[in-house]
């Protein structure tokens, strides 16, 4: 064979992989509304950035016939480009080949960018698009499940790890998205469960639909699986772009600066009004998070699952910080196992990543009941206090309004390691709700109404925390930003260490 | 497993009733009317709740909109009535729930068909207060 023929022929095979499952099989994926593997990656990466790894491997089974069949790029397709200029590696799954389907070599595929994405130091992206085992391919296929999970914890806190699930994702196949930072599911057609509805119908005689159990919005608003929610393909990898611009590609690093032209310094008069006189009256948080960051601009992950406290990227001064703040609007803005959960594991993910953590309290207290009671509120609100108390990024705490008892504490208050406790004169920090102290206090007292009005006003307020220091300064409204920037500033330089351990023991 | 066709109200349900092994060996002939308050089967008319309005939870016409309570508290106001037509995002009441006036909203555009509380009454997690 002439040098000329071996080119020809090494053309000829990628021509064959490239096709991927054929012209029918791919007309089918673009009429449900998907784009192929190839597509994803192209729309994902920086144009003509996309270099391909490992296009000839080729599964080994011989069970059943597998070996006469030729699953082009084994329906998988790997490998590394950039976003915005930044490094990131990348799998996406192919259902065009075989149904997506994970056999042996498929796994070790994605297992080798998991690797890489490691040792360099950049974030991987998973595209989800898959049957699930393959099931020829037997113990094989499961093994291969296992190794992908065991990368995913190693690289965990590592690099950023991002999936999105456009299209089935059954069975041990979750368990690798689940394991990673953010979820992202496509609306209609992407499918998330353990079990699919015929299961469940058998076993529990529940009536279900694949999107009822299993869809992008059950797991966005019902379950708290998802992070985010895309309208399309397109929207979906457009999304993930956005998401890496706030991220630092490893845990050595800190996040991209962006010039974002908003004056650090910018006074905000709206806020001095923006709450009303009565303190039992709702405000929306969403205003006082667009008053203070650059442009207004943030991007909220968990936006329709347990809304009453809000976790979302954002810019200061051009750098990234994670918010977390109570939702007066929302059930008071208490807090709830949901909400527990969803800013605990949002703050771990911040501190991870050297992202400063801004915590905007008006917290009523935790949310009494039978139901929260018996679903563990108490192990899932010392999530919250562990995960800030064990976070040495730097930690503002913003007081706006309420500031009552242990919910206070598990908003991060000063004794949790807060590095700066700024609290508006609105502030009521107080080791419960005043009313009901005072109730306490004067109980025997004949004059337990006017007693009452004057323990509310000297104790609803952020004076007695701040003539104890708990509170660094109390400020207007109006100059949060500045306020807030200049402590972020301040912190740049923060070093806390812990004392030595293998690892902590979050209670789960 | 035995099949009943009930008639409430001129409408016709099909109901299917089954012995729960032997513990109500003794009525056996009884279950056909106690079937009634439940017709989950047929796309249920809301003409229903008239034989027995005494029942305590009443169960609610398949497709309508409830709104439950959020949280347990105490209802301060109820801004609507039967008959009113909402939108989507319309104050229907304050309920008053940890140390705040909690506005409900209605959750999609609809007719208010009934009210099941009133000021001053305490809810807890999951009561049905309105229904669309």
């Amino acid at each position: 064979m002439s040098t000329q023929e071996r080119i020809e022929k090494m053309l000829k095979k990628a021509e064959v992989i490239i096709a991927a499952g054929g012209e029918k099989r791919v007309a089918k994926q673009h009429e449900s509304g998907k784009m192929t593997a190839r597509e994803r990656i192209a729309a994902l990466l920086d144009e003509g950035s996309f270099v391909e790894l490992d296009r000839f491997v080729r599964h080994r089974c011989t069970n059943f016939g597998q070996e006469k069949k030729e699953l082009p790029g084994e329906g998988v397709t790997t490998g590394y480009g950039t976003v915005d200029g930044r490094l990131v590696y990348v799998f996406a799954q192919d259902f065009t080949v075989e149904g997506g389907s994970l056999g042996e070599m498929h796994a070790a595929k994605i297992v080798k960018v998991q690797r890489l994405a490691m040792k360099m130091g950049a974030p991987l992206v998973g595209l989800n698009d898959s049957g699930g085992a393959r099931i020829q391919e037997a113990i094989d296929a499961l093994a291969g499940y296992g190794k992908i999970f065991f990368e995913n914890t190693i690289a965990s806190g590592v690099v950023p790890q991002i999936s999105a699930i456009m299209g089935p994702s059954a069975g041990g196949a979750v368990y690798s998205p689940a394991l990673t930072d953010f979820i992202y599911m496509v609306k209609n057609t992407s499918k998330m469960f353990i079990t699919g509805p015929a299961v469940v119908k058998s076993v529990t005689g529940e009536d279900v639909t694949q999107e009822q159990l299993g869809g992008a919005m059950t797991h966005n608003s019902t379950s708290g699986v998802a992070h985010f929610a895309a309208e399309n393909d397109e929207d979906c990898l457009q999304q993930i772009r956005y998401l890496l611009s706030f991220l630092p590609s490893n845990n050595m690093e800190c996040a991209p600066i962006v010039e974002t032209g908003d004056d650090p310094m910018r006074i905000e008069e709206s806020l001095n009004t923006l709450l009303p006189d009565n303190s039992n009256q709702a405000y929306d948080m969403y205003t006082v998070i667009k008053a203070i960051v650059d442009n207004g601009e943030y991007y909220e992950s968990q936006k329709y699952w347990a809304t009453n406290i809000i976790t979302c990227f954002a810019r200061m001064d051009g750098k990234t910080v994670g918010i977390i703040a109570n939702q007066p609007k929302v059930m008071a803005g208490c807090l709830d196992i949901n909400a527990s959960d969803k800013s605990s594991r949002f703050i771990r993910f911040c501190d991870a990543f050297n992202i400063p953590l801004l915590n905007l309290v008006d917290v009523p207290g935790f949310l009494p009941g039978c139901n929260q009671e018996y679903g563990g509120i108490i192990r899932h609100g010392a999530k919250m206090l562990y995960a800030y108390s064990e976070a040495t990024v730097p930690k503002i705490t913003l007081v706006t309004r309420k500031a009552y008892g242990g919910s206070y504490l598990a908003m991060c208050s000063q004794d949790l390691g807060a590095d700066q406790v700024i609290a508006w004169p609105t502030a009521e920090i107080a080791v419960m709700g005043p009313a009901g102290a005072a109730n306490i206090i004067f109980k025997n007292d004949p004059d337990v109404a006017a007693k009452t009005a004057e323990y509310i006003d000297n104790f609803a307020t952020p004076y007695q925390a701040a003539m104890r220091g708990m509170v660094d300064m109390v400020i207007e409204p109006k100059n949060s930003r500045p306020t807030i920037i200049n402590a972020l500033q301040m912190l740049e330089s923060k070093r806390e260490t812990r004392p030595a351990k293998r690892h902590g023991n979050i209670p789960l | 497993m035995k099949n009943y066709t009930i008639t409430v109200n001129g409408t016709a349900y099909e109901v299917c009733v089954e012995e729960a092994g032997a513990v109500a060996a003794a009525p056996k002939a009884a279950p056909a009317p106690k079937a009634a308050p439940a017709p989950a089967a047929a796309p249920a008319p809301k003409a229903a709740p008239a034989p027995a309005p005494a029942a305590a939870p009443a169960p609610v016409a398949a497709g309508a909109t409830t709104v439950s309570a959020p949280m347990p508290g105490k209802v301060l106001s109820v801004n609507v009535k039967v008959g009113d037509a909402v939108k989507a995002g319309d104050v229907l009441m304050i309920l008053e729930a940890m140390k705040m006036q909690n506005e409900i909203m209605a959750p999609a555009d609809g007719t208010v068909s009934d009210v099941r509380v009133s000021a001053n009454q305490t809810v807890s997690t999951g009561d049905v207060m309105i229904v669309l």
